[in-house]
């Protein structure tokens, strides 16, 4: 790759955030609660809102009791993640004094004085960029959704999606760890994972700015995970473009087990580890749509899906569609005349109509028995004509079973023993490289 | 100052600075004072230089900047050791308060934090002198130190909520570039060329200012980071 297909610091602030980000625009991401604000406005779905506070008032006078089962108490302005008490559960013993508990992602119990605290610490802006005074509210605990369950840690996952001139141009999905202690940012030792934008399947994953292919600690593969719903989540990150006023952005976008995506909060100038993660360039990326026409969030969905399909995009989508993809060489298992199974290369060759096997693999596995020969076919060769035995076969593709009749040749000084012909291939896509 | 008046100057149009600096100095303003003042732009372009071209964060330009008049005023070794020990107490007295569970809102935690540096920073002034026999450690002036105090609110608040990791490194950042821009300002042939062409010398790094401010290129550090990008 080019070095100037990367995007640096420089770039991302002359180029892209500062000329296409109004200052509104920037002022609203800062602020969670605008940014609600506005997105609820243009319908976009968000966590709901339970409490808002502005004033030490509004934290003496709120009746903290009242609070559900489980929540998040956030800064308004926070940065990076700072300051934000997820609750989890009510603990089931109350505290020395009686009062309600709960138990926070991070498996520490929290009491209502705790929260008040940490309400004042928020609101004198403990979190805030400049230590400027902020607000805190209370908002409904987005949980885990279960297509994550296996690779998160504690803690909600949850997608950034890079959006310049209304197209998604590049996502990844955070997955908190044990070190993240359950949040999802990058640099709090998330896990950043690559995913293509054509299908929302996985590529690759980042952590602590290095490759790697398992999630830490563990033999699960990063790649190759499916998100749900991938199309409504780009449609929604793209959607909040134009209302908010920011050009270049990146939307964080959370998977409620039930509801749906939902937007958390949206960035003026998002991170710049999604390449390492997407292994791209960003720059380049942003350089082919800048100036484009785009019409309609869908619009800007469907020429993202156009550009930035990788090269497995078209295999995932045409095996959405009922499709199976296999390779000119594939093994498959043949069923021999025993009921054995052996694992045997074969070639896979439309311009065959009919799968043939070679005379002594046949013989081998016993398949040329008088009981499995179904009858014969005329073969013309240089000499002449011959009479060759059809056969029953039973073997497996690319994971399905196939029973067929097939041919019986001499390929003894060809590597690949079997041919399987279009007649056996139907529901088959092939990959002819 | 025998520099300053042996130059020939031309017409005062053509050198301004030149000849209000030749004036202030025969009216007894000190010459380290106009040395150090004609330098400060370059260092912060300096600093700027490393944040763009090379990706050194620190902690924005003011920290290293006014780290680096300190060290200027207190000399390095000092200066530094002085440095080191406010962040080290800062931090511990912060873990600390975590620690024992005391809950305070913060303003009254940061006013806690610099009580306890202002104790440790007096212990060093009373005991440093006798115990490691440095008498630099009894005729530090007051400011530098003051302004040292002060730097720790700083710290503390950079680090609140990142990793320690990150806060050190933040820290060692903020020391190098505070370092290099010492070195900047004791240069004795830079000294002499600000004092003797002001004009150019200030034309120059206003150049610097506006190149840094309008270059898109890759930093360098960015490119190592993205390394695995390149090589693919």
């Amino acid at each position: 790759m080019h070095l100037s297909s990367i995007l640096g610091l420089n770039a991302r602030f002359q180029l892209y955030s500062y000329p296409s980000n109004s200052r509104r625009g920037r002022k609203v991401a800062g602020s969670k609660l605008l940014t609600k604000r506005i997105l609820r406005k243009a319908e976009i779905p968000i966590p709901e809102i339970y409490a808002k506070f502005t004033t030490q008032e509004d934290i003496y006078n709120f009746d903290w009791t009242k609070l559900p089962e489980r929540f998040a108490f956030k800064p308004s302005r926070g940065l990076g993640g700072e300051g934000i008490v997820v609750v989890r559960k009510k603990a089931t013993r109350h505290s020395s004094s009686g009062q309600v508990e709960w138990i926070t992602t991070q498996r520490t119990r929290v009491g209502i004085e705790d929260l008040k605290l940490h309400g004042m610490d928020i609101l004198e802006g403990a979190y805030s960029a400049g230590n400027v005074p902020d607000n805190a509210f209370i908002e409904e605990f987005v949980g885990r959704n279960k297509a994550f369950r296996r690779y998160a840690y504690r803690g909600t996952p949850d997608i950034r999606v890079i959006v310049y001139n209304k197209v998604p141009v590049m996502a990844m999905l955070r997955l908190p760890t044990r070190e993240s202690s359950g949040r999802a940012n990058i640099h709090q030792g998330a896990l950043g994972v690559g995913v293509d934008i054509a299908t929302g399947v996985t590529t690759h994953a980042v952590w602590h700015g290095n490759l790697i292919r398992f999630k830490p600690g563990s033999k699960r593969k990063l790649h190759g995970i499916k998100i749900p719903q991938w199309n409504r989540i780009l449609e929604i990150a793209t959607a909040c473009s134009e209302p908010i006023g920011l050009g270049y952005l990146g939307v964080d976008v959370v998977l409620h087990p039930e509801k749906g995506p939902m937007v958390l909060e949206v960035n003026a100038e998002p991170g710049l580890e999604i390449q390492l993660a997407n292994i791209a360039g960003l720059r380049r990326r942003l350089d082919r749509v800048e100036g484009l026409y785009v019409e309609s969030t869908q619009q800007g969905v469907q020429i993202a899906k156009a550009l930035f399909a990788s090269s497995f995009a078209a295999r995932v989508r045409a095996e959405a569609e009922g499709g199976k993809t296999v390779n000119i060489f594939e093994m498959i298992k043949i069923q021999g005349g025993q009921g054995q199974k052996i694992e045997v290369q074969a070639k896979v060759d439309s311009g065959a109509w009919r799968t043939s096997v070679d005379w002594t693999l046949a013989e081998k596995l016993g398949l040329l028995k008088e009981s499995n020969i179904l009858g014969t076919r005329k073969v013309r060769n240089p000499l002449g004509e011959e009479r060759r035995p059809i056969i029953g076969l039973t073997f497996w593709l690319g994971g399905k079973k196939i029973s067929t009749a097939a041919g019986v040749s001499f390929r003894g000084h060809l590597k690949k023993k079997v041919i399987i012909g279009r007649r056996d291939l139907t529901g088959f896509l092939v990959q002819p490289h | 100052m025998a520099l300053v008046g042996q130059q020939e100057l031309g017409s005062a149009w053509l050198h301004p600075i030149s000849y209000a600096i030749r004036n202030a100095l025969t009216q007894g303003v000190p010459i380290d004072n106009i040395v150090l003042l004609l330098l400060l732009p370059l260092v912060a372009a300096v600093i700027a230089a490393s944040r763009h071209l090379i990706g050194l964060r620190g902690f924005g330009i003011f920290l290293p900047a006014a780290l680096s008049a300190v060290f200027v005023a207190t000399g390095p070794v000092v200066g530094i050791g002085l440095f080191l020990v406010i962040v080290t107490v800062s931090t511990f007295s912060r873990m600390l308060l975590r620690r024992l569970r005391v809950k305070l809102q913060y303003l009254p935690r940061m006013a806690l934090i610099l009580l306890v540096v202002v104790l440790a920073v007096l212990a060093i002034l009373f005991v440093g002198p006798q115990i490691f026999g440095r008498r630099e450690l009894a005729e530090v002036s007051i400011f530098p130190v003051i302004i040292l105090v002060l730097l720790a609110e700083d710290f503390t608040r950079a680090q609140l909520g990142k990793s320690i990791r990150i806060a050190a490194s933040l820290t060692v950042e903020t020391l190098i570039l505070a370092l290099m821009s010492f070195v900047f300002l004791s240069l004795s042939a830079l000294q002499e060329f600000a004092l003797l062409n002001p004009e150019i010398y200030l034309l120059m790094v206003l150049g610097l200012d506006l190149f840094l401010g309008t270059y898109s290129g890759l930093r360098l550090l960015e490119i190592w980071r993205f390394r695995k990008l390149i090589r693919n």
